[in-house]
């Protein structure tokens, strides 16, 4: 019996004209939670890949429990006990949840499949993981944090002796990813070796005895977690040292720049007021689901709302649509680059002056050198790793693209509020600190700053005031002085404790 | 603001010329002037003046290409435009029959067609959950069975007064006056989708309806008025047709909606949107059109015809997505 | 996890509020005019309509992997032929053999299809439609635009009026849609292959990873559907009695309309066998029973294509409406 039940060496992965992985190498151990970490584009996910049989790598080899082998799909890799819960669960939303447990290992008799059989197993699964849900449940149906629990379920039911959690915990709220990490205690007693990929620390300290750091595609190095600390962490991540993660400028605050009264739609939000000042970066925080997003969306037009009023500058405006709110200079950076962000086919010259094509339009023609240049001049402005304006979106890295969302919005000129919504989801470290800095700098031009994030620690390092959201509604208050975690989560889940008993 | 690192970005486009040439587009002309020598060789009638005659039969259906591109640059599609040509000539002659000048009948028929269009697109923008096949499927069914029901049991109406229709039929020299109309319709259609805000927008909603939207551009407005123009030159189609076939049918224009779709996609204008040149679609239907004269011309079975252009059509398709997987395996 | 009431659970399944709709129809057609009720009447409509009800299992597995097939009539039409012609010039005499090479020559129509969606990644509106050209040409070409007659036919247009197959008690053409409904309600439920199918229209990119060889699904899936188009050649040729080049012309646009009726969704994933039959039974009944309540057979087209359109917007609003109220049910 070998050291490792799982050592890839010298694993090389080449994409038509970028080296994905180059010479990584990766050990793991009998029963141990083991992390990943890099930022995004380091190579983690295709590394995964690589493990799953997704990709075959050009060069390097992989040992199970000392013997070589060779994946030649994702099903060898099932066959060899390995199981993977991917960042997006990988789920059909219009089966059941039985049958996305069971999905290519079906229990068949003479070619038929056993469903009463199946459904009870499945039961099974799920009973043992404390789920609040039924196996012959619709899996579209099912919550976030349900729908990997299934995934959970599903690489049980494998009996993978080797599961890898990619991301697990991006879309869980605190809650939710407090029973995940007993989940994974329990599989770790079991005896299974756990892979786990995440962004946030907690989830490392949490859980992980040993962590590897990928940076640009290489093998950084291993290291035991409880002799490594965090600022040395993160400068084998990012390769630089980062001295402050939230340069939060003084600004003194202009007058009233903004202000939402009542606002209710039915289902998603109720009497929800909110102001914010000239300089000023607010926070709208709670829990994924309390209605934080559909209330700015409702706001810009994008969604309708069925009470409420909208005040700018003192004066109340009626905004039906996106195309009014961009007129009346209140901007939204969308949380989710990829579907309604940018256009990730398109060239980051033509994403960003998607909502200014009016300015280029002489006799009704478009200006197209009028357009790069200033294009050209927005994307420098905010720092864009990139090479030209034609590059599409879909080749940056999630950090730089949201660069490229902030430079749209840079845009219009016209622009008095800036809504970000989520804006460092997905963003490695390096690319986050530059984001907070232009966050910065906005409040320091006078701009009124509306930033909706579930990540404590930045809502706490950039706000000067915070809401708090819960089932729909602003549930608390707070001044910058008062910003504490315990205090937040407190008003975050002020009726939700109770709910999730009964649910 | 930021930019301290100083890393500049360009914004020159590069290799422009190369990159027209070995476009899509390129590789269409290449195939066009191979169609025109083929059908020379094949045919010793295969002259000028004699294409540009037997044009105006072929010609009424790239009036419907101009929308449809549109259409399908948006990521949609619209399979009800058979039944509109049919509709709008029906109406035409109907209301030309009962006395009306031929001025205004032509205008009634263009309504009629923009009405039908402006009917789809307005459901569609009220039920965006519903796919456009489905509901272009419905009206389909419905506008050529409103036909069917006006023409009665005969199921034809020819005009009693065929004056006007003869008069759009006209020539200027050798030049058909459709094919004029062809031209200047080509040159707008192609303008407004490469450089102006309507175009952009078609581009922006066909790769991204959600981003579109959330970037302030009117996608109820934009889509609106693509319906509505494919009806408007349905309309405009059902007209010549009339005028080149004195006639409406219960079967006019049956099948039309696939030719368009089939000439834009040919042109690289793929029905998943976002992608492709009007230049494209036009050059297409050219070499089409020139294929079936010729090929016609040496009394090919227009059914082999079709044939050809099926096998065409897909290979068109086909070939890209062969090419591509082979220069990635030789990457690997 | 509270109990649903049955009558909730009426309103949330597709199938039962279908099965509603046609009890309904059925009886107000039966007061009407009694004479629909009757079992030689029924028989009627069952027969005639048994190319569209098989079909639409066809397509109810195109559409479940988010596909869609408009060729289907044209490879009908050219099995149909080629069997009608194999008899006429008397090539042939059995009937079996008939129908079983009716099934090859779809099978292979079908796999031809299949090959150039899943291998060559083109769409599949845009490869289905040159396949419709094509096979559509072939129908005509290889009988050089001739077609069967009856009496070419000999001994197989019989089998659409016997009845042994189904025990000297129900028609063979019912029999023959019988089992297909059997056969395609077993492997849908219960094999692999069958939940393999909803798996790639559900998430063709998890399927891919949990295993799945997600071409190979493809291909089957046209395969099958050309199998199906194949024995529908066959079974339309016998009972019209004759095989033409332009049969079912059409066709296609029907099916879909049942199968979108029967409650698949378009964009893959949702469907059921069970739907499938209802859309299509559904379709039946109103095209046969539009002339006994007294509509003009001239409007039934338009009859027809509002009640598709109707029925899917009012399922969207219905689905609106449903959501809303779950909405205020919401604990705020």
């Amino acid at each position: 019996m070998s050291e490792y039940v799982l050592e890839l060496k010298g694993i090389t992965k080449i994409f038509p004209g970028v080296k994905a992985l180059n010479q990584v190498r990766f050990q793991l151990r009998p029963g141990e939670v083991h992390a990943l970490m890099g930022e995004n584009g380091a190579g983690k996910s295709t590394f995964i890949k690589v493990i799953t049989g997704v990709h075959r790598p050009e060069e390097g080899e992989i040992f199970l429990e000392g013997r070589k082998v060779e994946f030649k799909g994702p099903r060898d890799a099932q066959a060899a006990g390995i199981a993977a819960v991917y960042q997006h669960p990988t789920s059909y939303p219009d089966l059941t949840v039985t049958e996305n447990i069971f999905m290519n290992h079906e229990i068949k008799k003479r070619g038929m499949i056993q469903w009463k059989e199946m459904n009870r197993e499945a039961q099974k699964y799920l009973d043992q993981l404390d789920a609040d849900f039924k196996s012959t449940a619709e899996m579209g149906t099912l919550s976030v944090a349900q729908q990997q629990m299934v995934e959970i379920a599903k690489a049980v039911s494998t009996h993978a002796k080797i599961v890898i959690l990619d991301e697990p915990t991006a879309a869980l709220t605190a809650n939710e990813s407090e029973k995940l990490y007993r989940i994974v205690d329990k599989l770790k007693d079991e005896g299974v070796s756990i892979i786990f990929i995440s962004h946030r620390f907690e989830d490392m300290y949490r859980l992980a005895t040993r962590v590897t750091v990928f940076r640009d595609s290489q093998y950084i190095g291993t290291y035991e977690v409880d002799k490594i600390t965090n600022a040395d962490l993160i400068r084998q991540m990012v390769g630089r040292e980062i001295s402050d993660l939230y340069p939060k400028p003084e600004v003194k605050f202009g007058k009233e720049l903004f202000r939402i009264e009542r606002f209710t739609r039915t289902g998603y939000f109720k009497d929800v007021s909110i102001s914010v000042k000239a300089g000023e970066i607010v926070g709208l925080t709670g829990l994924v689901g309390a209605g934080r997003t559909e209330v700015m969306e409702a706001v810009c037009g994008i969604t309708g709302f069925d009470e409420g009023r909208v005040f700018l500058e003192g004066k109340e405006m009626r905004i039906k649509n996106p195309t009014d709110a961009g007129a009346a200079g209140i901007i939204l950076l969308p949380e989710d680059r990829q579907k309604t962000g940018l256009i990730m086919s398109w060239g980051l010259g033509r994403n960003v002056t998607l909502p200014i094509l009016d300015k280029f339009i002489h006799k009704g023609l478009i200006d197209e050198k009028e357009e790069r240049s200033l294009a050209k001049q927005l994307l420098e402005d905010v720092d864009t790793k990139a090479v030209t304006v034609f590059d599409p979106a879909s080749s940056l890295s999630g950090g730089n693209q949201q660069k490229v969302v902030v430079a749209k919005a840079l845009a219009q000129d016209n622009m008095k509020v800036v809504i970000m919504d989520e804006p460092t989801k997905g963003v490695d470290v390096g690319a986050k600190a530059e984001i907070y800095q232009i966050m910065g700098e906005l409040a320091q031009k006078g701009y009124a700053i509306i930033m909706i994030s579930s990540e404590m620690p930045e809502i706490i390092g950039m706000c000067d005031r915070v809401y708090v959201m819960c089932s729909g509604r602003v549930t608390g208050e707070l001044p910058r002085a008062e910003l504490a975690q315990e205090k937040i989560l407190e008003y975050a889940m002020e009726k939700s404790a109770g709910k999730e008993a009964t649910a | 603001m930021a930019g301290k690192s100083g890393r500049t970005i360009s914004a020159t486009p590069e290799n422009v010329w190369k990159k027209q040439i070995f476009s899509w587009e390129g590789i269409l002309v290449v195939i066009f002037l191979a169609v025109i020598v083929l059908c020379k060789l094949l045919s010793p009638n295969y002259t000028f003046v004699n294409v540009l005659r037997e044009m105006p039969k072929y010609l009424t259906e790239i009036f419907l290409l101009f929308p449809m591109a549109y259409i399908l640059m948006l990521g949609e599609i619209d399979i009800s435009v058979g039944s509109i040509v049919c509709l709008s000539a029906t109406a035409g002659c109907l209301i030309s029959n009962a006395g009306v000048p031929f001025g205004a009948a032509a205008v009634l028929t263009l309504l009629v067609g923009a009405a039908c269009g402006a009917v789809n697109g307005l459901i569609l923008v009220k039920f965006p959950e519903l796919p456009s096949m489905i509901i272009t499927l419905g009206t389909q069914i419905v506008f050529r069975g409103i036909a069917e029901i006006v023409l009665g049991s005969g199921g034809s109406v020819s005009p009693t007064n065929m004056d006007g229709y003869r008069m759009i039929a006209g020539k200027i020299g050798p030049f058909p006056y459709i094919f004029f109309l062809v031209i200047i319709s080509a040159v707008i259609f192609a303008v407004v989708s490469a450089k102006m805000k309507y175009g952009r927008s078609l581009y922006a909603i066909g790769s991204n309806r959600r981003t579109a939207f959330y970037s302030g551009i009117r996608v109820n407005k934009v889509i609106f008025i693509a319906y509505t123009l494919m009806g408007l030159f349905a309309g405009i189609a059902g007209l010549f047709l009339t005028s080149a076939t004195y006639a409406a049918n219960t079967t006019t224009g049956k099948g039309f909606e696939m030719d368009a779709i089939a000439m834009a996609v040919f042109g690289g204008i793929a029905t998943t949107g976002g992608k492709g040149r009007m230049v494209g679609g036009v050059i297409s239907a050219f070499i089409i059109i020139c294929l079936r004269i010729g090929l016609g011309q040496i009394n090919m079975n227009s059914q082999l015809i079709l044939v050809i252009i099926g096998i065409l059509l897909i290979c068109a398709v086909l070939l890209p997505n062969i090419t591509g997987s082979l220069r990635l395996k030789k990457r690997d | 996890m509270e109990k649903k009431s049955i009558w909730k659970r009426i309103a949330d399944s597709r199938e039962a509020s279908l099965v509603i709709v046609l009890i309904l129809l059925c009886a107000a057609v039966s007061i009407r005019n009694p004479a629909f009720m009757t079992l030689s009447n029924l028989e009627e409509i069952l027969k005639n309509n048994a190319v569209t009800m098989i079909l639409a299992l066809g397509m109810l597995c195109v559409l479940l992997i988010g596909g869609i097939d408009i060729s289907i009539a044209s490879t009908l039409a050219f099995t149909g032929m080629s069997v009608g012609l194999l008899f006429k010039y008397g090539y042939m005499g059995s009937t079996l053999l008939g129908f079983l090479l009716a099934l090859v020559i779809g099978a292979v129509c079908g796999f031809i299809i299949g090959l150039v969606i899943g291998k060559g990644k083109v769409t599949p509106i845009i490869a289905t439609m040159g396949f419709m050209y094509i096979y559509r040409g072939l129908a005509y070409v290889i009988g050089n635009s001739q077609w069967a007659g009856a009496d070419a036919l000999g001994d197989f247009k019989n089998f659409a009026l016997g009845k042994y197959l189904g025990f000297g008690v129900i028609n063979n053409v019912i029999m023959v849609t019988v089992i297909c409904y059997i056969i395609f309600f077993f492997v849908m439920k219960w094999t692999k292959f069958g939940r393999n199918i909803y798996a790639v229209g559900s998430n063709e990119e998890a399927a891919a990873i949990s295993g799945i060889n997600v071409s190979r699904v493809k291909i089957a899936v046209y395969t099958i559907m050309g199998l199906l188009s194949g024995l529908c050649g066959a079974l339309a040729t016998t009972v019209y009695a004759s095989a033409q080049p332009d049969m079912q012309t059409g066709k296609e646009m029907d099916v879909i309309a049942a199968c979108v009726i029967g409650g698949v969704s378009m964009s893959g994933g949702k469907g059921s066998v069970g739907g499938a039959l209802l859309g299509s039974l559904i379709l039946a009944v109103i095209a046969k029973a539009l002339p006994l309540v007294g509509i003009n057979s001239l409007a039934q087209n338009t009859v027809k294509g509002v009640l598709i359109v109707v029925v899917i917007i009012l399922n969207v609003i219905t689905k609106r409406v449903m959501d809303k109220s779950a909405l205020e049910r919401r604990e705020m």
